[in-house]
């Protein structure tokens, strides 16, 4: 049965509206809008710069996709990057979190320096790298001196399998810091007393870590690891300079990338806009993945 | 009903600014939009040819608006994908056919430019530099570059290697090699200095003229089939691929750009490939340098075995119109770019651009300008850039090709293979 709002609980409901309603129309207008028209494209042979009625293709955008080894090259490469990127940045950053939290002194200082490169924008921090992996700069002097190979080229951006780690690389340095300050949110808010039960009790730190802290921090991980994954998904800005910069296109050929350069440099908009709505899909699939087989709901302390 | 009213209020008002739409003026003071790429030599002439113009027309103002050339492609396809082009632009010819086969800029305003016919027109340049902008009888952009490339040499470090440069340097793409391993300096494995630097990204200018000097194509003639002559481009890709760090390790795209070390003189770039404009640029960089007169420019190598005897090809940047701006703005538009394109010596002289004139080409400017008759002679044996809207996609396939045998130890032999089935299925698409 429908409840009835009246008085104050009416007052509040309008006000409610009044304040959602400037998101709502934010969030119709530049994403629920793109998404729409970019399905719709995706139907048509659009071409970008063509004034004239789109022929219509139905499914064939998402056909002629589905059997190019180009588009195939891009999945793997997004995968690639993925998997590499968002499962080491869920796990440091979580260990990070708890070295940071169990320390007494130097807390402020350590998550300022780790979130500062979040600040930077993708672009800043590819240009930056670029600059370190070029090959007179300092990650071949680094790593020759590390491993004691003197002269040696590691080619950064230039061997397939090195560019990809590089990316990578860039990535990982970027938001680990970001994810270390939601951890150490999700570490403020356990209870204390649970911790100092669990010492009573005779719990030594490991068991601690594994019982206490990371059971109810479920939802935090949950948390970061959906906004790691889908970040990485959609990651653009570094593999884009890096090809601007000279590296091979096909390591590091990511959808993202490949969207961008179909649209752009092609000036195929329909074709573009169905890897768009691919890449969308994946993304909202890995999502309800991830809730189905999390089963985190709300912890109780 | 009563919530839903203020809402739909709500959304129609924050909506209007979305509709809004200015009425082109036919009448009264006007503002030109003028994007065109960054080139400092070339901005103070043409801020002074806009204080001219503005002020022989006191009713229009122009706005010159830079970006670099690299942002610039992309900058105005989306400028003009949102239906908001700027009234002039200039891109190179690859990126601006597709706004001629779209109907996106429009014909020369042959009054306005100040010809009275098409024929005028035409027999103003030199034969063929219109062809690219010419569709359907009319021509759609007037070019304020026509560009070929050619190394440029550092004397100083052919010397600092033991070479004269004026006996030693290269004529063939061998020599090219056999001086580079003389000039290289390597820490291990790391290049220091290097002989020699492609234009990588700019595949279609400086690496299909290789091909052809050996016999291959890019494209058929009848424009249907892609690849021509496979042992020719096995020979280039076996080329490059020694060129590279699984081979000679005498440079790769990695490196930086070396016609922007070149003008620095600091004994770590023996040669570059660059345009005349170069010339401009090195002044400006570095005048001690360019007044040393320890560089000189060379013709565009052939291969030792090469069958056809081609330089590079040139690309134009051609000045458009859009199309979609009102008739009145359109004509001023092409009084302007006249207006700039009526000081080709000027160009020429300052920023080292050729504006492809029969008078500028047999002008004393002309003649004098340092190494302009080896760019001349090059241009003569070169030919215009391969454009068509696909034009970067194919690019983008011969650089994937070159920089799988360059840098990833893709065999050249596979390399080429990708290259045959992915181009023609490009140009199949068409």
């Amino acid at each position: 049965m429908k409840k009835k709002y009246s008085g104050i609980e009416k007052k509040l409901s309008r006000w409610g509206w009044y304040f959602v309603t400037p998101s709502l129309i934010f969030f119709m207008l530049f994403s629920f809008y793109p998404i729409i028209n970019a399905a719709y494209i995706s139907l048509f042979r659009k071409k970008i710069l063509s004034l004239k009625a789109p022929d219509f293709l139905g499914l064939g955008n998402y056909k002629y996709l589905l059997s190019s080894s180009d588009f195939w090259n891009s999945m793997r490469a997004t995968f690639v990057f993925t998997l590499g990127t968002f499962i080491p940045l869920v796990i440091v950053s979580l260990l990070l979190a708890v070295l940071i939290m169990g320390r007494n002194k130097g807390k402020k200082f350590l998550q300022l320096a780790y979130y500062s490169p979040a600040v930077l924008s993708s672009v800043v921090a590819a240009v930056i790298w670029m600059m370190i992996f070029d090959p007179r700069g300092i990650a071949n002097q680094w790593l020759n001196f590390l491993v004691n190979t003197p002269g040696v080229d590691h080619l950064w951006l230039a061997k397939s399998f090195m560019v990809q780690f590089s990316t990578m690389l860039v990535y990982f340095w970027k938001y680990i810091g970001y994810f270390v300050v939601i951890f150490i949110a999700g570490l403020a808010s356990i209870p204390h007393s649970l911790y100092e039960a669990a010492k009573i009790d005779g719990a030594v730190p490991r068991q601690i870590f594994w019982r206490i802290t990371l059971p109810l921090l479920k939802p935090t991980v949950l948390l970061v690891s959906i906004m790691a994954m889908l970040q990485c998904l959609k990651t653009f800005g570094t593999q884009y300079l890096f090809v601007q910069a000279g590296s091979p296109q096909a390591p590091i050929n990511v959808i993202t990338l490949n969207i961008y350069n179909t649209g752009i440099r092609d000036h195929l908009l329909g074709r573009a806009s169905a890897m768009s709505i691919i890449l969308f899909v994946i993304m909202l699939f890995f999502t309800w993945l991830q809730f189905k087989t999390s089963k985190a709901d709300d912890v109780d302390y | 009903m009563k919530k839903i009213i203020p809402i739909l209020l709500t959304l129609i008002f924050l909506a209007l600014p979305l509709f809004a739409a200015g009425q082109p003026e036919e009448e009264g003071s006007i503002t030109i939009t003028f994007w065109t790429h960054e080139d400092p030599n070339r901005t103070a002439l043409e801020e002074r040819y806009i204080k001219e113009f503005e002020a022989a027309n006191p009713d229009v103002t122009i706005e010159r608006v830079t970006n670099s050339s690299k942002k610039m492609p992309e900058l105005l396809l989306t400028a003009f994908a949102a239906n908001e082009g700027p009234h002039i632009f200039n891109t190179q010819i690859e990126d601006g056919y597709a706004y001629i086969a779209n109907g996106r800029v429009a014909p020369v305003n042959l009054k306005a430019a100040g010809y009275s016919s098409t024929s005028d027109l035409k027999n103003a340049y030199v034969d063929g530099v219109l062809n690219a902008v010419t569709e359907g009888g009319d021509v759609y952009g007037l070019p304020l570059e026509l560009t070929n490339w050619a190394p440029y040499v550092n004397k100083r470090v052919f010397r600092d290697a033991g070479l004269d440069p004026e006996k030693d340097y290269p004529k063939t793409w061998e020599d090219i090699v056999a001086v580079s391993e003389k000039m290289v300096l390597r820490k291990g494995d790391i290049i220091t200095r290097r002989g020699f630097d492609f234009r990588f990204p700019y595949y279609l200018v400086s690496m299909v003229p290789m091909v052809e000097q050996l016999g291959g194509k890019l494209v058929s003639d009848d424009g249907k089939t892609a690849i021509i002559n496979d042992k020719a481009w096995l020979t280039f890709l076996e080329f490059m691929a020694d060129w590279g760090p699984n081979g000679k390790n005498l440079g790769s795209p990695t490196y930086k750009n070396g016609r922007k070390l070149f003008n620095m003189d600091n004994n770590d770039m023996g040669m570059c490939l660059s345009g005349l404009y170069q010339i401009g640029r090195i002044r400006a960089d570095n005048k001690e340098f360019y007044d040393s007169g320890d560089w000189m420019v060379i013709p565009f190598p052939q291969f030792e075995n090469a069958v056809e005897d081609v330089a590079s090809a040139y690309y134009g940047h051609y000045y458009m119109v859009n199309n979609q701006k009102s008739s009145r703005e359109q004509e001023v538009a092409w009084e302007f770019i006249s207006y700039m394109l009526s000081h080709s010596e000027e160009y020429l002289s300052e920023v080292g651009l050729i504006q492809p004139t029969k008078a500028l080409m047999s002008s004393e400017t002309f003649k004098n300008i340092p190494y302009g008759d080896v760019f001349a002679n090059d241009l003569a044996k070169g030919h215009m850039v391969y454009y068509a809207e696909n034009s970067a996609k194919i690019q983008e396939l011969m650089k994937e090709a070159v920089e799988g045998v360059l840098l990833s130890g893709i065999a050249p032999e596979k390399a080429l293979a990708s290259l045959k089935v992915k181009a023609q299925e490009v140009l199949d698409q068409q």
